[in-house]
């Protein structure tokens, strides 16, 4: 009987063995496993920031580019405050953007300009640019030197000088000496009246609300934001953001 | 205390990470023709958002990197074993640090809160959770 209940205990004794080990093999594993992979976690991290870090290297008042490429773009075509184009065009496509915005730079680079060459260079249409300040105050300040730049008839070349030169949005690059710059390498010929205007609350800030306040009220959520107006338009048609100039191009013609 | 079943925890995974998939698929959707999510508190914190470089990786939209991860998320909790026990805690850890750095780029660069980013990062730090629930409880163990 002793020897049967020695036999039972040794057996027990062995299952414990046995289940600590495997314990034992299982927490060292999970530790392995588990540290392999919340390593592997925190390297893609570190990576998804980096690639969201690098990009935009603009922003920089010592280094304005692409003022004669915006300088040749809109050589030749009248500008009067932010519109560009005939007075007498039938169709006027408006852009709601914010300075700030990269979307909006992309459009400045590549959809804007093929429909400045295709409908307002023919006279066909005109382009006006309305400050929709979604990002910040400093969205507002650089809308502001736009206005007061379009005042001198240097407005188009500012925003499209300035779209070129983008640093990343709230990062404190929109300074007086970066707008000067942008000014500068827009040929607005008087900096120190256009200093002056920039800064006026009742006139170029003033503006620049009235026109955010009125992309609210179209029910704009985003920018670059389109609409376009003309004798066969029902009022103003927002567009919304079309992919293409060939979307917009389709636009004005429904719209003459 | 005991851990909950491990079929609790994935059930409860499967639902939030559905919930986050169609959070991500809305921003996504409407971020897609160049609008924004409706902040339904208003503010334009979303649409800021939006049109912030930090909505685009390399030119990918967050939104969507959001959409694969919840779906992976998701895959993770309906399959069993080991090696979905270590995948959906790997890609809640990596869903869960990303959004933290998100949160921290609305709240100090942007300085604007989207209310449906906030949503989808609370949802991902409880499949973090479930998920580092699960691994550590059940890796090595019968599926």
């Amino acid at each position: 009987m002793s020897g049967k209940n020695a036999r039972e205990e040794r057996r027990q004794e062995r299952l414990r063995e046995e289940g600590e080990t495997a314990g034992r093999e299982r927490r060292e594993r999970l530790v392995k496993l588990g540290s392999a992979t919340a390593f592997l976690a925190i390297v893609v991290v570190a990576v998804l920031i980096v690639i969201g870090q690098s990009g935009s290297d603009g922003g920089d008042a010592g280094n304005i580019v692409g003022a004669a490429e915006v300088r040749a773009e809109l050589d030749g075509i009248p500008q009067r405050g932010l519109t560009l184009g005939e007075e007498s065009a039938a169709v006027t496509l408006v852009e709601f953007g914010d300075l700030q915005c990269p979307a909006c730079k992309g459009f400045a680079e590549g959809i804007v300009p093929e429909v400045i060459a295709s409908k307002v260079r023919s006279g066909e249409a005109k382009i006006e640019f309305r400050n929709f300040t979604i990002i910040g105050e400093e969205s507002v300040t650089a809308g502001a030197a736009a206005v007061a730049a379009g005042q001198q008839g240097r407005g188009w070349n500012f925003i499209e000088l300035f779209y070129r030169n983008q640093g990343i949005e709230a990062s404190g690059y929109v300074t007086d000496e970066f707008l000067t710059e942008v000014a500068r390498g827009a040929g607005v010929p008087d900096i120190a009246r256009w200093n002056v205007d920039r800064r006026d609350r009742a006139g170029s800030l003033r503006e620049v609300q009235r026109s955010s306040e009125e992309a609210e009220r179209l029910g704009l959520t985003g920018t670059p934001s389109f609409a376009v107006f003309g004798p066969e338009s029902d009022g103003v048609e927002v567009l919304g953001t079309p992919g293409s100039a060939g979307a917009l191009e389709e636009a004005i013609e429904a719209a003459a | 205390m005991k851990a909950p079943a491990e079929g609790t925890l994935r059930a409860i995974a499967t639902f939030v990470a559905t919930l986050g998939l169609a959070v991500a698929a809305y921003i996504a959707i409407a971020e897609a023709d160049g609008g924004a999510a409706a902040c339904l508190a208003g503010g334009g914190g979303c649409e800021t958002v939006a049109a912030s470089s930090h909505s685009e990786l390399a030119g990918v939209s967050v939104a969507l990197l959001g959409v694969l991860g919840y779906l992976l998320l998701l895959g993770a909790a309906l399959l069993r074993g080991d090696g979905a026990r270590m995948a959906g805690f790997g890609l809640g850890l990596v869903g869960f640090a990303y959004s933290v750095y998100l949160t921290y780029l609305e709240l100090f660069v942007i300085e604007a809160i989207c209310q449906w980013c906030v949503v989808s990062a609370v949802l991902m730090t409880v499949l973090f959770g479930l998920n580092a629930i699960r691994m550590v409880n059940y890796v090595g163990r019968p599926a």
